[in-house]
This record gives structure tokens, sequence and C-alpha cells, in this order.
């Protein structure tokens, strides 16, 4: 047959090629037309996304499916913009910047200039201008080309709460004229601080609330590694920065072994190290030897340190605590955040006991950070149960039910609450089913969310 | 064995819900109907390039197609086989394009030998 749709078969596209390509097409046509343009160029993309999805069902994926996206997104800029010559004075300039640039489409510098895009627009989106939660939507949307929904499912937030806050964040960008340029030598560290807090918020959007049963949390842990790998990677390097690339590459290397084939959520303790990914602990390692190459000693160094001191055990049993909780009182004096203090308090149990973790904790009640966070309760319900003081353990467990948290989180925690009352029922069973269950690991992924807060 | 012509139309509006994940997932499920046994042909048509002709009073009439300002547009069509129109209606639903505009089944009609 010479039919040329037989001839298509089934056509595999790169996976996650329409988000990477609108995140990089957005911040390139953004780069060309300026802040101002910035929803001319979100619009072409849509487009240009939209022509596709009409198309090549029929006619085939074109042979540079990331070139063909490209073009159409500039060609309809560059269509707008004629339409409105009268009303926009830069129109004709601004069609000249378009058309040069598509021109050298098929430039071998092509990648260069795209990941310059790319850091500008980080840069943007991460403005300290903007609200902390309003930076790492507008992050997702403009240069990882997540959608307003799957924003809303990550954050586990209503779409139309999503989409506000973007509207409200480009409306700043606007008002506040805030440029597609890379920050000055005096600006930068205050600016890149920013981009590295939105990149870990990001990360930790993803990890924290991993089910299993939506894969777009993965897809956001990856896509934040590969943001902090684009960083680091570029003029704006810093030690810091290779750190924070460890930590997230060191910490997603767990992901597959952290949550059962339920759902639900196995604790580090009793993950199956086999099923940690070979390839990020290796690229973990990479970035942490450069992290510590230089002087500088940052938040994300202590924190890297300590996913590297898990990465490194080849089992449960080989985890070296004490090192552990020496990084925890490193990152408590630099910090001085409650939540650090929390999952202190975790490994204090596994270095001097149960007691002294009970001591540890009884200074959080109360704190104004504490309030509503359901792993307090949850800790010292777990620190109760191994002292045998089932009655305080049931209660505490019952308060963290109380709070806000995800899914498998929740129901981890009404095993645990399960667990605590048949022991109270067999009291000759006590301490044993106690010990069989494990703490919660530290929740070093919300560490930073939390105590930047404080 | 019989068969069948599917007239898809699409609906814009309904595409540009999708973000481009979405986007990227729809067309790899075209493309997996498109592989299916039962598809003989199929292709897609020009957009904007729609012309009625009609011979009106003696002389030709050439009109832009009719379609061309609707929210509607031709996208393409498939032609299947199928034992009866139950078949080709459960078949044609599995198309991703139910959820983004219409699809018109229409049995070809056969010469007898």
């Amino acid at each position: 047959m010479n039919d040329p749709m037989n001839e298509l078969s089934s056509p595999v596209l790169l996976e996650h090629l329409f988000r990477r390509q609108a995140g990089r097409t957005v911040s390139c046509l953004a780069g060309l037309l300026g802040f101002e343009h910035l929803q001319l160029a979100e619009d072409a993309v849509q487009e240009a996304m939209l022509r596709a999805v009409q198309t090549w069902p029929f006619h085939g994926v074109p042979e540079k499916p990331e070139a063909w996206l490209f073009r159409v997104a500039h060609n309809h800029a560059i269509s707008v913009l004629r339409r409105s010559a009268r009303f926009e004075s830069k129109a004709g300039e601004l069609i000249a910047a378009l058309e040069a640039r598509t021109q050298s489409v098929e430039n071998v510098d092509i990648e260069q200039n795209l990941r310059d895009d790319e850091l500008r627009m980080i840069f943007m989106c991460c403005h300290p201008e903007l609200a902390p939660d309003a930076r790492v939507a507008l992050s997702l949307k403009l240069v990882s080309g997540f959608s307003v929904d799957e924003i809303a499912r990550i954050y586990m937030a209503e779409e139309n709460t999503i989409a506000q806050r973007l509207v409200r964040a480009k409306r700043l960008i606007r008002e506040r004229r805030l440029p597609l340029l890379m920050p000055h030598n005096g600006e930068l560290p205050e600016r890149l601080d920013s981009v590295l807090e939105v990149i870990y918020l990001m990360f930790s959007g993803g990890y924290a609330t991993h089910t299993g049963e939506d894969l777009i949390r993965r897809d956001v842990c990856l896509e934040a590694l590969r943001l902090g790998r684009l960083v680091a990677d570029s003029s704006m390097a810093a030690p810091r920065v290779d750190a924070l690339v460890a930590l997230m590459a060191l910490q997603a290397a767990r992901l597959p072994a952290r949550t059962d084939s339920a759902g639900d959520l196995v604790l580090l303790e009793e993950q199956d190290h086999s099923l940690w990914d070979d390839d990020l602990i290796t690229l973990g390692y990479y970035y942490f030897n450069r992290s510590i190459a230089g002087e500088e000693m940052s938040e994300w160094h202590v924190q890297a340190a300590i996913a590297a001191t898990y990465a490194k055990a080849k089992s449960s049993e080989a985890i070296d605590w004490p090192a552990i909780l020496g990084h925890y009182d490193q990152l408590l004096n630099m910090t001085a955040s409650p939540v650090v203090a929390l999952n202190r308090a975790v490994v204090m149990v596994k270095v001097h006991g149960a007691e002294k973790a009970l001591a540890a904790l009884a200074p959080l009640e109360g704190h104004p950070v504490m309030r509503g966070y359901h792993l307090l309760p949850a800790v010292r319900g777990r620190v109760l149960a191994e002292l045998g003081r089932l009655a305080e353990a049931e209660a505490a467990f019952s308060a963290a039910l109380e709070c806000d948290c995800a899914e498998p989180e929740r129901r981890f925690l009404q095993r645990q609450l399960e667990n605590v009352r048949a022991g109270r029922e067999e009291p000759h069973l006590d301490k044993s089913s106690a010990q069989k269950t494990p703490y919660p690991g530290p929740s070093s992924t919300c560490l930073l969310r939390k105590s930047r807060q404080t | 064995m019989p068969k069948y012509m599917l007239l898809l139309r699409d609906d814009r509006e309904l595409f540009g819900k999708l973000g481009p994940e979405e986007m990227q997932k729809t067309i790899e499920k075209y493309f997996a109907w498109r592989t299916k046994p039962f598809v003989v042909d199929g292709a897609g048509l020009m957009e904007k390039t729609g012309r009625v002709m009609q011979k009106k009073n003696g002389s030709m009439s050439v009109t832009a197609g009719p379609y061309s300002e609707s929210r509607e547009v031709m996208g393409g069509y498939y032609t299947i086989e199928a034992a009866d129109f139950d078949e080709a209606v459960k078949l044609a639903a599995d198309n991703p394009h139910v959820n983004f505009g219409t699809i018109e089944i229409r049995e070809v009609a056969h010469r007898s030998a």
C-alpha cells in the first residue's frame, strides 16, 4: 500500500517532549519579546501545540518535532505582531528579532542559546519581589511546561487558586517591570538563593507526598533536578548549587523504594536499598564532591551530607546514625529551625534513646511553626510508644490525624494508631509490638519549606 | 467485510484546554488507534484550503469552504472495517477524537459484483 499513513506505524515521541519544548520555546520567545509580551509568548506556544495535536495524528510527526513546534510558535507570534503593528510601536523591531532567531534554528549555538533563555526565565520567575508560592507556580508553568491542572495536583490545591496565583504574578512582573536578564554581581547571591529555594520547593512538592499513584510527582522531582543541574553547570554556578543538586539526586534515588505496591509509605529504615536508583546516587556523589571543593558551607551542604550518609548505607542496619546526628546538630546551629529540631529528635532516639528524644521534643510544643504540623505529634507518638506509654502515644497519634497531611501518610498514621491500640488491649505484647514498628524517618524534605517560614 | 468512513471534526476549544503533556499523550493515543488492524486507511485534510463549487445559472461559483470560519473543522477521515454499524461505533468510540469534536460514521456503499 502506498498510503503514507501506514509508513508512520506508531511513531515514538521523546518522553515529555511537549512539556520541555513548551518551557524552552516560551523562554526563548519571552527573551526576544521582553517581559511585556509574556502572554504572547505563552499564546504562541499554545497555538503551536494545538496545531500539532490537530495535524500530527494524520500527517505524522515531523522529522524534527522540536524545530517544528518552535517555528510554528515563532510564526504565530510574528503574525499576531503584524496584526497589532498599528497599536504596537515596537512591532517592527520585535518581528525582526523573531525572524533573525528563526533563521538561526539550525545554528550550532542553539543549545547554548536555549539554555541561556531558560536560565534568564528561571531568574525572572524566582525574582524575590514575587511571593514564594507564586515563584514556584510560575517556574513550573513557564520554565517547565506544567499545566495549571498539573500544578494544582502537585500542590493539592484548587485549579482556580493556582490560575489566580499565576495571573497575579504575571501582573506583578509587568507592573514592576521585572526584566528577563541575568542578575548583576551585586544582587546575584540573593537572586541565586531564591532560585535554589524555589527549585527545592518544587522538588519537595513532588517528593513529600509521592504516592506512587500519580506519576506527576516523580516528574516534578526529576524536573527540579534538571533545573538544578542547569544552574549548576552554568555561569551562575556556586558550590551551594552543587550541594542542592547532590541533595535532590540522592533523595530522588530513594523514590522507587518510598512506596510499596499498594501505594503506602515505606519508611527509610524499611526500604529495600536495592531499589535505590544507582545512577542518581552516582550523580549525587559527583555533585556532592564538587560542592565540597570550595570554602563555602551552606545549609544545602549539610542537608546533602545527611542524604549522602543515608545513601552510603548498604542496608538499614548500616546507617551511621551518630554521623547523621552530627550533621543535624550543625544544621540546627545554622537554622535554629523547629523542623530541623524535630528531625534531629528522631535521630536522637537512635543514638541516645527515647527518653532523651522526648525531652528534645518538649520545647517544640506550642511553637507557631509547629501548629497543625502532623509530624510533631506523630514523632511524639512513636517515642512514647517505644517508652511503653501507650495511652499517651494513642492520644498523640490521634492528634496527628487531626492535622492536614497526604493520603499515604494518613494511612500510615492510622496503622500506627491501630498498633498502639492493639498493644493496649494486650498488655503483654506492649513492648515487642511497639518496637517492631520503627520511627518515621527524618523528613528532610519538609525541612526548608518550614524552616524558611520562621 | 463492510467498510465505514469516519469523518472527524475538531473543536479547537476542547483541544485548547489541554496542557503540553496532555497534548502529547493525546497525539500518542491517536497513533495507537491508527495502528489497530481494523483501520484500512485515513488522511488528514489541510486547514483553511476548503473550496465549495457550485454551478449557478450556468456560471461556476467557487467560494471558500463553508467551515473555515466555523468552530468545528473537518480534520480528517479514516476508513475502517467492521461487521456492522454497532461494531463500527464501538471501534470508533476508542478513538481519542470523541473527546475533541465529533465523529460522523457512514457506511461505504459497495457495488455488487
